[in-house]
């Protein structure tokens, strides 16, 4: 009866794993695979050419490629702009929406609306209002009198990537801010009526009471962040296609370009492989700090 | 006083937030109904004469209906294949205890870790191969396998916390595997598979960089494929604000209809990612 139990529970657990495992097999780990054997071989991507062994030096060409540390620098702009700017925003955001402010459903439901909207058309839209001759943008810089501040955005060399920074911030706040507001929300109440009973200010509430006890708030925050802005490509790519002359790269339209607009297909994916390390080890490395640190304040 | 202050100084926060997120949306609007000379003279003021024909043009060139119909479409089934998928693997790595399911799941986890940038010159490869460019059945089990790995990570975690002795009761009353999954488990999971679906749905109807490596074919377009290709092609500009506000009306009108369950799902997958 047992063994007859065994050998059922084994079959339905074939049954019921195949298809999943199939499309994991077939579309991540095979494809993963095969970028890394791919990055050791050059291949111009004509379907049926041979693929010739190169040994390193597709990656000799990366890491001697101006483009890639560029790239990588740009990641860290985004990198810099998620913590000193939307960081802040998305909390205050989550403070207002969480208050007793009137109207804050309908703030809240606003503040979201970006992230639904896809990125490219958010990216299209602000295309739009960067636009140097008849933008929004610089209009309205030429009304309240700063029009010598007025440049063409998206052309500009650095210039160009934290407009793509900016919008993408416009774009994630409202996201953070849900993070946040779940945080705010699970803290008892209680604590904060203790707190004024010790004769706490407004912003000592904020600092001594809220801040301490939003800690997994800010641990997913920083998660997201530091392993979405190594994978940023939609946004910039629907507003600069990584230029121009190249000026906006980030390292997944590295990729994207160096394949099907230079067909370096080696070289491209030995960006992949790397660009896959460093995502694997952001990825383990942020869970390990923060993992780390709880356990101390458990201890 | 200082309190009134503060409430004060929220309020202005609050609205130019506000101001700031919507702004951009009603150019949009305001723009999508004027011709060029009205855009480039000003592009906030409201449009004096309403140019209806943009819109008739972005249906027409653009082919934007259409292209909504598609990534529709494809959502709805990649969410499905997603939700059913996912449960039964999910099923079985929560609920069973053999040795090899530990390894699974650290590969399921692999799946949520890869950069996807990285396996598109594969999976291009794979689709010239199999001769499936342009073909929606490769393009939907591409983004179900994206959306499977982390589907699998949430419904797992979700399973483990629903109690075993559900399934023990069953089991006695004479449940088979499937009866349990399906009849049992599937039900209370509602929760969870609504985030899931919501994610699935959001990231499909948006998904650019899949869709503009397999897909070729005009007619086959999604919403970002079709829009971004029109707003490279096409000089007057109404008929591209045309077509970005078709092209998100669905999803705003799904968010603002659902919006507290749109919410909650995005937040839970978030932070159980």
């Amino acid at each position: 009866m047992n063994k007859k139990k065994k050998k059922r529970n084994i079959i339905v657990s074939i049954m019921f794993l195949t298809p999943a495992l199939i499309l994991l097999f077939c579309l991540i780990i095979y494809p993963v695979i095969n970028t890394v054997n791919l990055s050791f071989r050059s291949w111009n991507g004509v379907y049926g050419m041979p693929k010739v062994f190169v040994g390193l030096k597709n990656f000799r060409d990366v890491v001697t490629n101006a483009n890639f540390w560029k790239s990588l620098l740009h990641s860290m702009y985004f990198l810099m702009g998620g913590f000193f700017i939307l960081m802040p925003l998305s909390f205050v955001l989550a403070l207002i929406v969480t208050s007793k402010l009137k109207w804050k459903k309908l703030f809240k439901t606003a503040y979201f609306m970006p992230i639904m909207l896809s990125s490219t058309a958010v990216a299209l839209i602000w295309v739009y209002m960067l636009n140097p001759q008849y933008g929004a943008i610089n209009k309205i810089l030429e009304i309240i009198g700063c029009g010598s501040l007025a440049k063409d955005w998206l052309a500009t060399p650095n210039v160009n990537v934290w407009s793509v920074v900016l919008v993408n911030e416009w774009m994630y706040a409202g996201y953070n801010m849900l993070i946040f507001a779940a945080g705010l929300v699970s803290i008892p109440s209680d604590l904060y009526e203790a707190a004024v009973i010790d004769g706490c200010t407004s912003w000592k509430k904020l600092r001594y009471v809220t801040l301490p006890l939003m800690k997994n708030s800010f641990k997913i925050f920083s998660i997201l962040c530091v392993t979405g802005c190594i994978k940023t490509f939609d946004l910039i790519w629907a507003m600069t296609k990584g230029g121009p002359n190249r000026s906006s790269e980030m390292p997944a339209t590295l990729i994207y370009n160096e394949a099907f607009s230079f067909r370096q297909f080696g070289r491209s994916s030995a960006i992949g492989v790397i660009l896959l390390i460093i995502g694997l080890l952001l990825s383990v490395l942020m869970n390990y700090i923060f993992r780390d640190k709880d356990k101390v304040v458990k201890q | 006083m200082k309190k009134k202050i503060v409430k004060f100084l929220s309020y202005i926060f609050a609205f130019s937030a506000l101001i700031i997120t919507i702004f951009p949306l009603i150019i949009t609007i305001f723009c999508s109904f004027k011709d060029n000379e009205g855009i480039t003279l000003s592009m906030f003021s409201f449009p004096k004469v309403f140019h209806f024909e943009n819109y008739v043009a972005a249906i027409e060139r653009a082919g934007i209906l259409r292209a909504v119909f598609n990534s529709i479409l494809l959502a709805v089934l990649t969410t499905i294949v997603v939700e059913v998928v996912g449960m039964m693997a999910a099923y079985i790595l929560a609920r069973k205890d053999f040795k090899i399911l530990s390894v699974i799941k650290v590969l399921f986890l692999f799946g949520v870790m890869v950069p996807i940038h990285c396996t598109i010159i594969p999976i291009n490869n794979l689709a010239t191969a199999l001769n499936a460019k342009n073909q929606y059945y490769f393009l939907l089990f591409v983004y179900s396998a994206f959306q499977l790995a982390q589907a699998v990570f949430l419904f797992t975690g979700y399973l483990q916390g629903v109690s075993r002795d559900l399934d023990e009761a069953a089991i006695i009353d004479g449940a088979n595997d499937w009866i349990l999954l399906f009849k049992i488990l599937i039900p209370i999971s509602k929760p969870i598979m609504s985030t899931v679906a919501v994610l699935s749905f959001v990231y499909c109807y948006g998904e650019l960089m899949f869709s503009m490596t397999l897909l070729t074919d005009v007619k086959k377009f999604t919403v970002s494929r079709s829009m971004l290709t029109f707003s490279g092609e096409e000089l007057q500009l109404g008929p591209i604000f045309a077509c970005i506000v078709i092209a998100v009306i669905p999803i705003i009108t799904f968010y603002l209809i659902l919006h507290e369950k749109v919410q909650d799902g995005m937040m839970q997958g978030a932070l159980k990612g």
